[in-house]
């Protein structure tokens, strides 16, 4: 029975009971915690079909009886690893994608090894992506490939299809793409002109360490991670919370370093030019224009995204210039729209629904 | 059945959820401003050049010592990787060549046919 106060007397002795097994647990799965590693991620069976330098491209064995005809050219953000769409079984964007039919293949990054300092855009470009759509196309033997792009890996893709826009590419998807860099409102303080030398920052460093990678993706939540770190104390006992955690917090913390010569572009063309957004953005002496885009295209967007805000993302679907277009906000934040129990309800049979019917 | 609203520990997860937004709020405000980005930048622009200034340094060392410099490293590794580059391209020349005259490729796995169709309207999954 509830006081008028709203302290429940009744139920404190049980309430203490239950706290103190959790203490118990804490203790025991805290040493559990430190003695073992996490799960093992991105296990679904693939053959690496190319590498080359910063450069790996992934072939996911089928899982289906038939597949669609068109195979998917999965393009990761060079800021991170490309596991976070392949976590464990019951949890893998890849998985799901095999198991409904389609041929999966993943332009993944590694880290650029110090010579590769000197990497540009237009190699990522004009050169990686093509190669892999080359690739892709040969070893499927059909002309047409889908392409994904997650974040940075979106705009990778919408650089190419604007640049080879009567090319291979048969339907395009981002996630959480941003294409007005002014609108990453802290991102373009920290990356001020005035006050931000990133010539002299590449010019020492060369490749720009994953260290300020972290820290700048960091600072957008400041708290976040030691209130994380507190949850996850609170939630120790609960194995299903720790092996999430671990997953996530394993794949946030595994941050890429970035090409010197490419990050350079990145701050001067799109950060303080913003040229994708006002259409004069070029790669290699090639105009990439997005309203070259013909091709149907989904971007899916998320809520609470703190890293690519909506504002940075929304003129995406009115500047392209396909006709078969579509918009879709769900619910979540920059990693849960594509990855965890969120993804698998929400964006995962969306974009199913999308592309199977474009894939044949 | 303890209401949330009367449990401590519900209590102090939701007191400790509004203070990461509180302050993730707040320092969000501060890191706003240019003044914030003035900071940050010179921090980072000494940190960078102090780094440069001990890479030449440790350069001049490692040569009166007679050993190879991180830049004579780097060219060796440019070296491996353009041998490495050269390798891919052969080999993928030689499983295209393979694949040309018909032979059986060595752990090549049979694939499905691209035959597969949308689950229709009505909802069902092939």
């Amino acid at each position: 029975m509830n006081a008028p106060t709203g302290l429940d007397f009744a139920s404190i002795p049980e309430r203490i009971q239950s706290e103190v097994q959790r203490a118990i647990q804490r203790s025991i799965k805290g040493v559990e915690y430190f003695s073992t590693s996490g799960p093992t991620l991105g296990s679904t069976p693939k053959d690496v079909l190319h590498s080359r330098g910063t450069m790996n491209l992934y072939h996911y064995r089928p899982q289906s009886d038939e597949i669609y005809r068109i195979p998917v050219l999965i393009v990761m953000a060079t800021t991170n690893r490309g596991y976070i769409l392949d976590l464990v079984p019951g949890q893998s964007f890849i998985e799901f994608l095999l198991k409904r039919g389609y041929d999966v293949y993943m332009l993944d990054w590694t880290a650029p090894r110090p010579e590769e300092k000197s990497l540009r855009m237009e190699d990522y470009v004009l050169d990686f992506i093509p190669d892999c759509v080359r690739r892709v196309q040969q070893d499927s033997g059909e002309k047409d490939v889908s392409v994904i792009g997650y974040c940075f890996g979106g705009v990778l893709s919408l650089l190419y299809g604007s640049i080879f826009n009567d090319g291979p590419m048969k339907n395009l998807i981002c996630f959480t793409t941003p294409i007005d860099f002014r609108e990453m409102k802290l991102f373009s303080n920290f990356s001020d002109r005035r006050y931000f030398d990133v010539d002299r920052l590449v010019d020492s460093v060369g490749n720009v360490p994953p260290e300020m990678i972290l820290s700048s993706f960091e600072m957008l939540r400041p708290a976040s991670r030691t209130v994380s770190q507190i949850q996850l104390w609170e939630n120790i006992w609960n194995d299903e919370f720790v092996k999430s955690y671990r997953m996530f917090d394993r794949w946030a913390t595994d941050t890429l370093p970035l090409a010197g010569e490419y990050f350079r572009a990145i701050t001067k063309d799109l950060m303080w030019d913003n040229k994708l957004f006002n259409d004069n953005m070029s790669v290699g002496g090639r105009a990439a224009k997005l309203a070259n885009i013909k091709v149907p295209i989904l971007h899916a967007v998320a809520e609470h995204d703190h890293i690519v805000p909506y504002d940075a993302a929304k003129h995406l679907i009115t500047k392209i210039g396909s006709t078969d277009k579509e918009e879709v906000m769900l619910k979540g934040g920059h990693v849960s729209l594509v990855a965890g129990a969120n993804a698998i309800k929400r964006l995962w049979p969306k974009l199913d629904s999308w592309l199977g019917k474009r894939s044949i | 059945m303890t209401d949330k609203i009367n449990d401590p520990v519900a209590m102090w997860q939701k007191m400790v959820g509004e203070m990461e937004k509180g302050f993730n709020s707040f320092a969000n405000q501060a890191m706003s401003s240019p003044e914030f980005s003035q900071a940050m930048n010179r921090a980072g622009g000494v940190a960078a050049g102090a780094q440069k200034q001990f890479g030449d340094l440790m350069e001049k060392y490692l040569l009166s010592m007679n050993l190879p410099s991180r830049e004579q490293m780097t060219g060796i590794a440019e070296r491996l990787q353009s041998i490495e580059g050269q390798l891919g391209e052969i080999k993928s020349m030689l499983s295209q060549m393979s694949a040309g005259s018909g032979a059986p490729q060595s752990g090549t796995i049979p694939r499905p046919p691209r035959t597969k169709r949308p689950p229709s309207d009505s909802g069902e999954q092939r």
